[in-house]
C-alpha cells in the first residue's frame, strides 16, 4: 500500500476536537477513509462532516444575537440571528 | 472618546507564513511571497473600504520586499495607517542564514540573541523607512525584551505583549506541540512593570515606558476553560472553533458587543484588538473551512466594525494613537474590571475579573462567587524566559488559585482543589457556597470596587439561611475583602460561617514541591511536609502562608468576633494548603480580608 496523505480539505479528527485537541486526519486511499494518528477514529468524509456538526452541540447561543446585556444580575436578552 | 469602543486593527505582511515555511520548496518561494502579499492587500482593503485605519506591522521578511515597503508607505499617506514593526514573522531565508535556527518566538531566544535580533530588525526598519517605529510586538514580550527595546529605541510607546490565557490549554489543543505558555496576564491593555511584563506597573519608577496591548480580545469565560484559540476577535479562530452555522457567526458580533459593554465597568472605556496573520486567510483554506468562508468572515467583521464607527460607537486608532490616549485616561492604580456573561454556551454563568498592580483574580458567580483564579502581581516575580534561563519557554505568571488546572470544589474521591469559598455549618450539616448558582451586580463607590451577589438560599437541618456575598477592593490596596451576611431571621439559631482558601502555586496543571512553604498563625509555624498537620487559634485570626517559590505571603484576616482560625498543610495526594476562619453567629456577617504581600 502507498503512504497516507491529506485530503483535499484538511480535516481535523472530530473525536479529538470534542476533547479540545486539533489534530489533522490522514487519508488512507486503500481503505478509502480518514483516520486519526492519536485516537482510533476512522471514517469517510460524510462521517467527518456529520460529527463536526454534532460537535457544535455545546454552543447553545451559536445562532443567537444578543439584543441586550440587561442588568448585571439578569440573563441576556437574545433572539435568533437574522443576518446573512 | 468616552463610551466609544476603541479599536486597534493590526495587519502584518508576513510573506513567509508559519504554515508554509516548512513545506515550501525553493521553487515555490516566489509564489508563496506573492500569495502572502495578496492576503495582506486583501486585509488592508477590507479595513479601508469600511473607513478603518490600521497599524501595519512590518515583519523582518517584509523589510526585504520592496512592494511591501511601498504599500506600507502608500497606505500611511492615503489612509493614515501607522507603519510599525513586528517581532513576529521572523522566519525567512535571510533570518535563517543569519541566526541558523528554526526558533521564531522572540521571548524564547537567549538574551544575546534577543538583543541582536531586535537591533537587526530595528536597524533594517530604519534603513527602509528613515525613522524608528512607535509600536512593536509579538505574541508575548518578556520584560527583558521590552526594557531593551525601550532603552535602545525610546520612540516605541506601544507593543503587543501577550495573548490572554494562552498556556497549557493552547499547548494541549495543538497536540502538545505549541510551546506558547503565557497564562496569567491582562485581557485588556495595561502599562507593564519593568520587572515582569504580565504585571501592571505600580508607579512611574516601575513603568516599562510602553502601553502593552493583548494579541486579540478574547472571551473571558470561554477561554478560561476551553481552547483560547477559538474564542477571540479573530474570525478564523471562531471558524476553527466551529462556532458557525450556515456560514453565519453571530458569536463574533456578540463578542465585540460584550467588549463594548465593558465600558460600564471601566469609566466609559472599552477596547478591541484584531490581529489576523495572513496564514489564516490561506487560499487553500484552513482545516475544513474553504477560503471563501475565511475571507467572508474577515469582510463581515470589518463591515461590523465599520458600521459601529458610522453609528458613532467606535473609534479606530493606530497603536500609537491608542497608547497616547491610554496614558491620558489611566492611572497606575486604576483597576481593569469585567463582569462577563456567557455569550456562547447559553448558561447564566457569570465571571467577575479584576486586575490592578496587586493581583489578578476571578470570581465565579455560578459557584456563589468562589475565587477560581488568583495571580499575585504584588510579588512582581522577576521571572526570566528564554534559552539560558530557568524558563526556556514557560512565560506564564504563576497562580495561587486556578480552579481548572488544580481542581476547584469538585475532586475525585479525596483531597481538595484550589479555590477560595465559604462553608455554612449548622448542627451536623454543612454546605459550600460553590453549590449555589447566582449572579452579581457591580458598583464603584469612590475608590472602592464592589461586587455583590444575589441572595442565595441554604437549607441545613431544616433551617433556611439566606446569604449574600459582597466583595470589595480599594484601589492601591493588595486586599480583597469578603463579607458573607445573613439576610434573614434565624429565629435565634446559631450557625457557623467558614471562609477558606485552598491554594498552591504554579503555571501548569501540576504542583511543584511545596516544601519551601511555611504556614503560620502568629509565631507558631509549620514547615510544609505533606503530613496533614494544622495550626489553630482562638485568639489570632490571621493565618498566613509564605510561598518563597513565588515571592508571596498570603494572609486571611478575620474580623474581631471570629472564634477559630486555621492554617493547614495538605498531603501528597492533595498538594495544597488551606487558610480558614470560622465565626459563630445568629445574625450579622463574617468579614474577612485576603491580603497579599511580596515575600522575599
Amino acid at each position: 500500500m502507498s503512504q497516507s496523505t491529506k485530503g483535499k480539505l484538511n480535516y481535523r479528527c472530530p473525536s479529538c476536537f470534542i476533547r479540545d485537541i486539533d489534530i489533522d486526519l490522514f487519508y488512507d486511499a486503500d481503505q478509502e477513509e480518514f483516520y486519526c494518528l492519536r485516537c482510533s477514529f476512522h471514517g469517510d468524509e460524510n462521517r467527518v462532516l456529520q460529527l463536526n456538526e454534532q460537535a457544535k452541540f455545546r454552543y447553545g447561543l451559536i445562532n443567537k444575537r444578543i439584543l441586550s446585556f440587561n442588568e448585571d444580575n439578569d440573563a441576556l436578552e437574545v433572539e435568533i440571528y437574522k443576518g446573512k | 472618546m468616552k463610551d466609544k469602543l476603541l479599536l486597534n486593527i493590526i495587519h502584518r505582511p508576513e510573506l513567509m507564513p508559519e504554515y508554509s515555511i516548512n513545506s515550501t520548496g525553493e521553487s515555490n518561494i516566489k509564489k508563496v511571497i506573492s500569495e502572502s502579499l495578496d492576503i495582506f492587500k486583501f486585509q488592508q482593503e477590507c479595513a479601508h473600504k469600511n473607513g478603518l485605519k490600521t497599524t501595519i506591522q512590518m515583519t523582518y521578511a517584509s523589510l526585504f520586499n520592496d512592494e511591501a515597503i511601498q504599500l506600507a508607505k502608500e497606505h500611511h499617506e492615503k489612509y493614515g495607517d501607522e507603519i510599525a514593526l513586528s517581532l513576529l514573522g521572523l522566519p525567512c531565508k535571510q533570518f535563517k542564514e543569519k541566526y541558523k535556527t528554526d526558533d521564531f518566538c522572540i521571548w524564547m531566544f537567549s538574551k544575546e540573541d534577543k538583543m541582536a535580533i531586535v537591533d537587526d530588525v530595528f536597524a533594517l526598519f530604519y534603513q527602509k523607512f528613515g525613522f524608528y517605529p512607535s509600536s512593536t510586538g509579538s505574541y508575548f514580550l518578556d520584560s527583558f525584551t521590552i526594557n531593551y527595546i525601550k532603552e535602545k529605541y525610546p520612540s516605541v510607546i506601544c507593543a503587543i505583549a501577550t495573548c490572554w490565557e494562552e498556556g497549557p490549554k493552547a499547548y494541549r489543543t495543538c497536540n502538545n506541540s505549541w510551546y506558547t505558555f503565557f497564562d496569567g496576564g491582562p485581557w485588556n491593555p495595561w502599562i507593564p512593570s519593568k520587572i515582569n511584563s504580565h504585571c501592571p506597573a505600580v508607579n512611574e519608577l516601575d513603568d516599562a515606558g510602553i502601553v502593552a496591548v493583548p494579541h486579540l480580545s478574547r472571551d473571558l469565560l470561554a477561554c478560561f476553560d476551553g481552547n483560547g484559540s477559538n474564542f477571540g476577535t479573530h474570525p478564523q479562530n471562531v471558524i476553527r472553533g466551529m462556532i458557525y452555522y450556515d456560514n453565519k457567526y453571530p458569536y463574533l458580533f456578540n463578542l465585540i458587543d460584550q467588549y463594548y459593554h465593558l465600558r460600564k465597568y471601566n469609566e466609559g472605556y472599552s477596547y478591541n484588538m484584531m490581529f489576523v496573520g495572513p496564514g489564516w486567510l490561506n487560499k487553500k483554506g484552513r482545516w475544513e473551512a474553504p477560503y471563501e468562508l475565511l475571507a467572508k468572515s474577515y469582510e463581515d467583521v470589518m463591515l461590523y466594525y465599520g458600521n459601529l464607527k458610522k453609528e458613532n460607537k467606535l473609534v479606530d486608532q493606530t497603536m500609537e494613537e491608542f497608547a497616547k490616549y491610554y496614558r491620558l485616561i489611566k492611572k497606575y492604580k486604576t483597576p481593569e474590571v469585567a463582569l462577563w456573561k456567557d455569550i456562547l454556551y447559553g448558561s447564566n454563568k457569570q465571571y467577575f475579573w479584576y486586575i490592578d498592580p496587586s493581583f489578578r483574580f476571578c470570581l465565579d458567580f455560578n459557584q456563589g462567587g468562589a475565587m477560581i483564579d488568583l495571580r499575585p502581581y504584588v510579588a512582581k516575580i522577576p521571572q526570566e524566559v528564554g534559552i539560558g534561563t530557568k524558563n526556556v519557554y514557560d512565560a506564564s505568571y504563576p497562580y495561587l488559585v486556578q480552579a481548572n488546572y488544580r481542581a476547584g470544589f469538585f475532586t475525585h474521591y479525596a483531597g481538595e482543589g484550589t479555590i477560595k469559598s465559604c462553608r455554612i455549618h449548622y448542627k451536623n450539616e454543612s454546605v459550600d457556597l460553590c453549590l449555589t448558582r447566582t449572579m452579581a451586580k457591580y458598583q464603584k463607590v469612590d475608590d472602592c470596587t464592589i461586587v455583590e451577589s444575589d441572595v442565595v438560599d441554604i437549607v441545613l437541618a431544616g433551617l433556611v439561611i439566606k446569604i449574600k456575598s459582597t466583595f470589595k477592593v480599594y484601589e492601591g490596596k493588595p486586599e480583597i475583602i469578603t463579607i458573607r451576611s445573613i439576610e434573614n431571621d434565624l429565629n435565634g439559631e446559631e450557625i457557623i460561617i467558614e471562609e477558606y482558601i485552598n491554594a498552591g502555586f504554579g503555571t501548569t496543571e501540576y504542583q511543584s514541591d511545596l516544601s519551601n512553604v511555611v504556614l503560620g498563625i502568629g509565631d507558631e509555624t509549620i514547615n510544609y511536609s505533606y503530613k496533614d498537620r494544622s495550626i489553630a487559634s482562638e485568639e489570632n485570626f490571621s493565618p498566613y502562608a509564605i510561598i518563597p517559590d513565588v515571592n508571596t505571603k498570603i494572609t486571611l484576616i478575620g474580623d474581631t468576633h471570629c472564634h477559630l482560625a486555621k492554617a493547614k498543610e495538605g498531603i501528597a495526594f492533595s498538594p495544597l494548603f488551606t487558610l480558614s476562619i470560622k465565626k459563630k453567629l445568629k445574625k450579622g456577617y463574617l468579614e474577612t480580608c485576603l491580603n497579599l504581600q511580596k515575600a522575599n
